[in-house]
């Protein structure tokens, strides 16, 4: 028995949407006010982690193809990578800020893969279309991680970290099929197909 | 700009039926069923559209015979069928292509009999392996439990005193690189598998549908449950080096210890005939003892004698202790397997199996020798504190964690071998009185 596809996504992208929030909250404040308790500093490098474990058993149990098993692998290893690493600079065991590209190697990875696994064209359907612009908005994403680590206090560049993680959160809640849950919305949207 | 925009908006509010390339979800007969009333036809259900080729379905009994008609559309565009001839008992394999509806080729295969057991898809009509590829990668996970489960074992049964700073890190690291290189390998094994089972070009390989070997066959299971239990391992010992919290460390060993059993319980000590509970106990012990040994060996040689002279006397000393009941758990199930599986002596040069094991037995000896020359000269040496020893002790326990890698490898080709089949014993004779 396992949950349908939709709400997988839907549940990363619910995890993506509270990290680009605090995420923003942070850029807002700055690191020094967000940091002043414990469990905020902890928040969301730890919410990245427990993503990164949680997608450990999207690879395992979703092996209806070879090139999703290795997608979600991907996904699974550079979040908790990526969330280590920003856990262990909070608690001070890694010291240098350049350890921060590991989030824009995170980015180019997960980008990578959405564009690899996803071999049609960009109108060829709905899903395929996400899967680009998701790939791509990662690819090139992957320069404000990097803007991060130059310019660590910088609000605009925080601001736009924060918002490129949202942006990916719409995206990965627009990518599945709405049926199942609310009902067809159009009568183009053909036969429910779950 | 316009125009651009509502695509973008429309792409984004409109659901779509189709989502990615078609998902197999429902097979007649279903997967490694065991019928009793042949088939007429073998269908198969997709979540979307799909275009049957000619060669959609094709279904082999256990020798490789054709036994199926061209496919065709079933009863609606998400269905495809072959009508089969008149089936006899015996295991079929089912291998199916299909165009997705984005025009990807989609492929699997599995396995179903007619009064008989089906086969698992690994060993369904066509597969091949294990290949020597797949040796070295079962060679690979084998050393990189070692490290994980070794290096654990080593930090929570040896060595509870705390290590200096850069002998800590060493720690993390080497145990680190184990976890790490425990979920890759494992992933590339498994893919190696399947790859075995489909028989599909790298392309086709890709769209490849896992799922009958994932969920059906003990070793798919064995992979699931395996790369869960790994994952949680390797975040616990990250949790203890950003804690510094050692506590970690003893739920991280237990689960370590635990899903290790995963081998044992889909490798030839719970599927071959003969095999029960027993074997399965007696195969996890020899991995499990094998595993610390080796590791508790790294650790020593590449931690605690280089980076920690406060400690290395007592950790050399206690872990020679630990080396030796390690050793005898591992004589002791080794040889419990060995008679289990080669019955009869001759066995051991009469058949490919038993020059294998003969190998390892070989390795094992050069191993323990090894392992025995440090119980008998350097033990007593470091226990009357002799500290000039310890400058060549690195290199010699790491000669021996080498020996013991060695051993792996042929345990590595010994596990992908089959054993010889076990005698039948006779039925008693009609002349026979009965008693």
């Amino acid at each position: 028995m396992q949950p349908s596809a939709e709400h997988v996504h839907w549940l990363f992208a619910t995890g993506f949407l509270i990290l680009g929030l605090c995420l923003l909250g942070e850029a807002i404040v700055g690191s020094e006010v967000w940091r002043r308790r414990w469990w905020r500093a902890h928040l969301w490098p730890g919410i990245l982690f427990l993503m990164g474990l949680l997608m450990w058993p999207v690879m395992t149990f979703y092996t209806n193809s070879t090139v999703h098993m290795l997608a979600h692998g991907s996904w699974a290893e550079v979040l908790t990578l990526a969330g280590g690493v920003e856990l262990a600079l909070v608690r001070g065991k890694l010291s240098s800020p350049w350890w921060r590209l590991t989030m824009a190697l995170a980015f180019l990875v997960s980008g990578s893969g959405l564009l690899i696994h996803e071999q049609n064209g960009w109108l060829f359907q709905r899903s395929s279309f996400l899967h680009h612009l998701m790939g791509w908005t990662l690819v090139v994403g992957a320069v404000v991680p990097v803007a991060r680590c130059i310019r660590p206090r910088s609000v605009a560049v925080g601001s736009t970290f924060a918002l490129t993680v949202v942006v990916i959160a719409v995206y990965l809640y627009c990518d599945r099929d709405l049926a199942p849950v609310f009902g067809h919305l159009s009568p183009l949207a053909g036969v429910q197909h779950r | 700009m316009k125009p651009v925009a509502l695509v973008v908006l429309a792409a984004l509010a409109f659901p779509s039926a189709a989502s990615a390339h078609a998902t197999l979800q429902r097979t007649g007969p279903s997967f490694r069923e065991r019928v009793q009333v042949a088939p007429r036809t073998v269908w198969l259900r997709f979540d979307q559209a799909v275009k049957p080729l000619p060669n959609s379905i094709v279904v082999y009994t256990s020798r490789g015979r054709i036994v199926s008609a061209p496919a065709h559309r079933g009863k609606d565009a998400y269905r495809v069928a072959a009508g089969l001839r008149s089936l006899a008992a015996d295991a079929y394999t089912v291998r199916w292509h299909v165009i997705s509806g984005d025009g990807h080729v989609v492929s699997g295969v599995y396995t179903f009999g007619v009064r008989t057991a089906a086969p698992p898809p690994t060993e369904a009509y066509g597969a091949s392996g294990p290949t020597r590829a797949e040796h070295v990668v079962r060679w690979l996970y084998f050393v990189a439990l070692a490290l994980l489960v070794g290096g654990l074992g080593f930090r929570v049964l040896v060595l509870r005193a705390p290590l200096p700073p850069r002998a800590d890190r060493r720690f993390y690291l080497v145990t680190g690189i184990g976890a790490v290189a425990t979920l890759q390998v494992g992933i590339v094994a498994f893919l190696l598998r399947a790859e075995d089972a489909l028989q599909l070009p790298f392309g086709r390989f890709l769209y490849g549908d896992l799922s009958p070997i994932a969920g059906g066959t003990r070793f798919g299971e064995a992979f699931i449950a395996m790369t869960l239990g790994f994952a949680l391992v390797t975040a616990l010992l990250f949790l203890s080096w950003l804690t510094d919290r050692t506590a970690f460390l003893w739920p991280a060993f237990l689960l370590g210890l635990g899903f290790a059993s995963g081998l044992s319980l889909s490798g030839h000590s719970a599927a071959d005939a003969g095999s029960s509970w027993k074997s399965e106990l007696a195969d996890w012990v020899h991995l499990s003892a094998a595993c610390i040994w080796i590791g508790g060996l790294v650790q020593l040689a590449l931690v605690v004698l280089p980076l920690a002279p406060a400690v290395r006397r007592t950790a050399f000393l206690r872990f020679s202790t630990v080396a030796t009941v390690l050793i005898a758990l591992l004589l002791a199930a080794g040889t419990y397997l060995s008679i289990l599986r080669l019955p009869h002596l001759h066995d051991l040069w009469t058949t490919g199996y038993g020059h294998v094991l003969l190998v390892k037995l070989g390795l094992v000896a050069l191993a323990l020798a090894w392992g025995g020359l440090h119980r008998l000269i350097a033990v007593p040496a470091v226990a009357r504190g002799g500290d000039g020893l310890f400058a060549r002790l690195p290199r010699s326990v790491l000669g021996e964690s080498l020996a013991g890698m060695a051993v792996l490898l042929a345990a590595a080709v010994l596990v992908d071998s089959r054993p010889p089949p076990r005698p039948v014993s006779p039925p008693p004779s009609a002349s026979q009185p009965s008693r």
